[in-house]
C-alpha cells in the first residue's frame, strides 16, 4: 500500500514536471521574426549591462557567452525581465508581456546550441571523416577515446553553436585559446618538450606534451622557450574536404552530446 | 608568574589605543592607515626580512573570509591585533596566528561594491558599508560605538573606500559615480560621528567650476570618492583622487572640463575648503578614474627641496606636482601603448589626439577603459628614490550610446568597452625615477593579464606584490629580480602590508578569499 502511494506521488510529480515544461514555452514561439524583434528591444534595454550582442557583459553576465546560463528556462528568463532579480542589479524592465517574450526569444536564439538545431547531413560519413581523412581524433577525445592535446569534444553539440563549430574548422584564430598554446621548450639538460601550455607564471610551467604526458617544469630548468602564435587546430577544412564532406562532418559534430 | 605575565599581555591589548602621535609617526610594528603612513609611501622601516633571507619566508597563517572571492581589504595592525574587512564584515584577528578575536556583521546589508579596508583611532575601528553608512566599532569587542549615514541608501550610494583618520576627524567618501551619483568627501568627529564638513566633488551652481559642465549635466556628473587619501600635517591638507564623470562614455551631454572629476584635490582638513586642484583628464570619456593613491615625498626637484606629490594615473601618465600649490612639475607616460594623447602641455594638460573618443561602432584606445593602473597602491622607497607601481599594457575598443539617468543607483555609463582581442594584455611591476618618471626596471608578471596586487617597499630593499595568477612575490627593489614567491592560486586584488609582533616581521596580503601572513621561520 505504502509503495503504491509513493508510486502515485511520483507519477503525479512527473506529470506536474511535464506541465512545467509546457508552461515554460514562449507563447510567441521562437521564429526568426520574433527573435529579430527581440534583438531590437534587447539593444534598447539590455546592452548597458549585458554588452553588445550579449557577448561582453561589463556589469552583468554576458548572456550569450556563459554556458552556465544555458539551462535557464524561458519562464526563468521572462521572470527576470518582468520582475528583476532580487539582490542583484537586474531591475524589472517594465515592458509589455509580448515585448518581454520577444527578448526571451532573442536571448534563446543567442544560446541555441548546435544540438538544438543540428544541420542536415550524412552523420555516419561525418564520423568516418572525423576518424579518417579529417584526422580529428588524433588530437581530440570523444567519450574518452582519442588524442588529449586538443579540447574534449564529447559534448560539443550542446556547448557550441553550428556557427562556432564551422568557424573552428575554417577560420584561422589569431591566438590559440588559453591552455592550448603550442610551445617548444629546450631544457638546460639538452632535452626538449613540445606540447601545449596549460599554465605558466614566472616560476613554473605546466605543459601537456605531444606525447600526451604532463611535463611539470621549473623556470630555472629552461634554456629557452619558443611559442607558436598559430593554434595546432587546422583551419583549412573548407579546402581540405569536399563541400559535402564538410557538411557531413558538421552534421556529426553538431550531434555530439553527452 | 606565568599568570601575571598573561594578565599583563591581556591588559596591554585591552588598553591599546591609537593616538594622533601614533598616526603622525607610526611605530614600525604597526600598520595604522591604508597607505601605512600619511604620505602613503607604503614603505616599512622593518628590516628583519632581507633580500638575503627572503628565500626562507613561509606562510605563518591563513584566515579565510568566504563572503567574497575578491577581497580588496588592506589589513591594519595595532599592537598585535589585525583588522580586516569585507563588504558588511569586519574581523579582529590575533596577528601572530590569524585566530579570530571578534567579527562584526552588518545585518541585511546590500551587496554594493567591494570593501577596501578600515581605519583606526583611539579605541575605535571605522568602516564604510555597502548601504553608505560609516560605522565605528569598539576595537576590543567589535560592538558598534556609533554609526552615521553618509548618504541615503535608496539613492544608490555605497562607501567602499577605507576611511581616513587625521586630527580627530574621520574622512569618508562614496561610490556611485558610474551611476551618475555625485560624490563628496565628509569629515566626521571621530568620537561622536557628528558631521563636521562636507565637500562636493561636483561644483553646484554659483560655485567655481560649475561652468565646466554644460547645462544641467553637473547634476548627474559622478566624481566618486571611492578609495582613500594622503595627508600633509605641516600644510594641514588632505589629498584625494576623484573618480570619473558620468555618463562615462558619452561626453556629448556634458561638454566642458567637468571639474573636479579625475582631479586630485587638496582640502583644508579643518574646514573642508578646496585649496587647489589638478585635473589629470579633463572631460574624460573612458572611465579613467583618478583615485590612484597620491604619494607624498619631500624631494629635490630642479635643484631645490620641494614638497612633491607623485601620482600614476589610470590614463597612463605619471605626474609630479608641487603639493603646496598644485603646480604641475613634470609628467610622462609610464606605459608604452598610449594613443589618446601625444604628451602634456607645460601646465600638465593632455595634448589630445582627435578621434580616440568612444563611438557608436567602437573606437580603438590605449590604454583601454580598465586603464594603465587602478586602485592597487604604488609604493616609494626613499633610499632608492624609486616609485613602484603595477602597470598594465593593452588596448580596448570603446563604445558610446545614449542613456537616460535613473535615480536610485542604476548604471549610467552610456555603454562600455571591450578589451581588444587583438592585443596581448600584460601586467608589470615597474620602478620609476621619482622626479623624472624614467623607467629604471620592470618585472613582467608572466601570464598576468589583469589587475593584481598593490605593492609595499621595505627598508631592507624589497618590493612585495602579487598578480591575478595568485602569485605573491618579493622583488629586489634595485633590480626587480624575483627573490621569493608563494603560490596562493587565487587572484590577488589587494595591497599588502608589513607589521611586527614580538620582534618578528610579517608580510600580509588579502588573496582572493584568504588573508595570508608570512614570516621567517624561528630558526632563521
Amino acid at each position: 500500500m505504502f509503495r503504491a502511494i509513493v508510486l502515485i506521488i511520483l507519477l503525479a510529480a512527473a506529470a506536474w514536471a511535464q506541465r512545467g515544461v509546457q508552461r515554460n514555452t514562449n507563447p510567441l514561439g521562437s521564429s526568426p521574426e520574433v527573435a529579430t524583434a527581440g534583438r531590437a528591444l534587447y539593444n534598447q534595454n539590455c546592452t548597458n549591462c549585458h554588452g553588445l550582442d550579449a557577448t561582453a557583459g561589463d556589469r552583468a553576465p554576458a548572456l550569450a557567452a556563459q554556458r552556465s546560463y544555458n539551462r535557464t528556462s524561458d519562464q526563468d528568463l521572462f521572470d527576470a525581465l518582468t520582475k528583476g532579480i532580487p539582490g542583484t542589479g537586474m531591475p524589472a524592465l517594465g515592458l509589455s508581456t509580448d515585448d518581454s517574450w520577444r527578448i526571451v526569444a532573442y536571448i534563446r536564439s543567442l544560446r541555441a546550441s548546435a544540438a538544438d538545431f543540428p544541420p542536415k547531413g550524412d552523420v555516419a560519413q561525418g564520423e568516418a571523416i572525423y576518424n579518417g581523412k579529417g584526422e580529428c581524433s588524433t588530437c581530440h577525445t570523444i567519450g574518452g577515446r582519442g588524442g588529449l592535446i586538443g579540447p574534449d569534444l564529447t559534448n560539443l553539440g550542446a556547448r557550441s553553436s553550428v556557427r562556432r563549430i564551422r568557424e573552428a574548422l575554417t577560420v584561422a584564430k589569431p591566438h590559440p585559446p588559453a591552455g592550448y598554446r603550442p610551445v617548444t621548450v629546450h631544457l638546460k639538460d639538452g632535452s626538449m618538450v613540445r606540447g601545449v601550455l596549460k599554465n605558466e607564471n614566472n616560476f613554473s610551467l605546466q605543459i601537456l606534451g605531444t606525447d600526451d604526458q604532463l611535463h611539470l617544469l621549473s623556470s630555472n630548468e629552461i634554456e629557452r622557450m619558443v611559442r607558436d602564435d598559430a593554434s595546432l587546430m587546422p583551419s583549412d577544412y573548407d579546402t581540405r574536404l569536399a563541400a559535402e564532406e564538410l557538411t557531413n562532418l558538421l552534421a556529426y559534430l553538431s550531434r555530439l552530446v553527452r | 608568574m606565568l599568570r601575571i605575565t598573561l594578565l599583563f599581555l591581556v591588559a596591554h591589548v585591552a588598553l591599546a589605543q591609537v593616538s594622533n602621535q601614533d598616526l603622525l609617526n607610526p611605530p614600525p610594528e604597526n600598520w595604522l592607515t591604508y597607505g601605512g603612513s600619511y604620505d602613503s609611501q607604503r614603505h616599512t622601516k622593518l628590516d628583519e626580512i632581507t633580500p638575503g633571507n627572503v628565500k626562507n619566508l613561509q606562510a605563518a597563517w591563513i584566515f579565510p573570509i568566504t563572503s567574497t572571492n575578491r577581497l580588496q581589504t588592506v589589513p591594519l595592525v595595532v599592537d598585535g591585533v589585525m583588522y580586516v574587512s569585507a563588504p558588511n564584515e569586519v574581523y579582529a584577528l590575533d596577528a601572530r596566528s590569524g585566530r579570530e578575536i571578534w567579527q562584526y556583521r552588518r545585518a541585511n546589508g546590500l551587496n554594493r561594491g567591494p570593501n577596501r579596508g578600515v581605519a583606526v583611532f583611539g579605541n575605535l575601528v571605522y568602516v564604510g558599508t555597502p548601504d553608505a553608512y560609516l560605522v565605528a566599532l569598539d576595537a576590543r569587542t567589535g560592538t558598534v560605538a556609533w554609526e552615521t549615514q553618509i548618504a541615503k541608501t535608496s539613492d544608490g550610494y555605497f562607501s567602499p573606500g577605507a576611511p581616513f583618520v587625521a586630527d580627530g576627524k574621520v574622512i569618508a567618501g562614496v561610490g556611485g559615480g558610474d551611476n551618475g551619483l555625485n560624490g563628496w568627501l565628509d569629515a566626521y568627529d571621530a568620537e561622536t560621528g557628528k558631521l563636521i564638513w562636507r565637500w562636493y566633488t561636483i561644483p553646484r551652481p554659483g560655485e567655481p567650476g560649475n561652468e565646466t559642465w554644460a547645462g544641467d549635466s553637473w547634476k548627474t556628473g559622478g566624481g566618486g570618492t571611492w578609495l582613500s587619501g594622503s595627508y600633509d600635517p605641516e600644510l594641514g591638507l588632505i589629498y584625494w583622487g576623484l573618480g570619473n564623470p558620468a555618463p562615462d562614455f558619452d561626453g556629448d551631454i556634458r561638454k566642458g572640463d567637468n571639474l573636479y572629476t579625475e582631479s586630485v584635490v587638496a582640502l583644508d582638513l579643518k574646514t573642508g575648503k578646496l585649496k587647489w586642484h589638478f585635473q589629470f583628464t579633463p572631460h574624460d570619456v573612458h572611465d579613467w578614474d583618478s583615485v590612484e593613491i597620491p604619494i607624498l615625498v619631500d624631494a629635490q626637484f630642479n635643484g631645490r627641496m620641494r614638497k612633491v606629490m607623485a601620482h600614476a594615473d589610470r590614463n597612463g601618465f605619471y605626474y609630479v606636482l608641487d603639493r603646496e600649490t598644485g603646480e604641475f612639475l613634470h609628467g610622462t607616460p609610464f606605459i608604452d601603448q598610449l594613443n589618446w594623447a601625444t604628451g602634456l602641455t607645460p601646465e600638465g594638460r593632455p595634448i589630445r589626439v582627435p578621434g580616440v573618443e568612444p563611438t557608436l561602432t567602437g573606437n580603438f584606445v590605449c590604454p583601454s577603459t580598465s586603464g594603465a593602473t587602478n586602485w592597487m597602491s604604488p609604493a616609494y622607497n626613499p633610499v632608492t628614490g624609486l616609485f613602484y607601481l603595477a602597470a598594465k599594457e593593452g588596448c580596448g575598443v570603446s563604445f558610446k550610446g545614449r542613456q537616460e539617468f535613473r535615480p536610485g543607483g542604476f548604471d549610467f555609463k552610456a555603454t562600455g568597452y571591450i578589451e581588444s582581442p587583438e592585443e596581448p594584455w600584460q601586467m608589470y611591476v615597474r620602478a620609476l625615477d621619482l622626479t623624472t618618471g624614467e623607467r629604471k626596471w620592470e618585472y613582467m608578471q608572466v601570464n598576468a593579464k589583469s589587475y593584481g596586487a598593490g605593492l609595499i617597499s621595505t627598508a631592507s630593499g624589497l618590493i612585495f606584490g602579487g598578480d591575478d595568477q595568485g602569485t605573491f612575490a618579493a622583488l629586489d627593489a634595485r633590480t626587480g629580480a624575483p627573490l621569493w614567491h608563494f603560490e596562493t592560486n587565487y587572484r590577488i586584488s589587494a595591497s599588502p602590508i608589513s607589521y611586527a609582533v614580538n620582534g618578528h616581521q610579517y608580510v600580509a596580503v588579502a588573496a582572493g578569499v584568504n588573508i595570508i601572513a608570512f614570516r621567517l621561520p624561528d630558526t632563521n
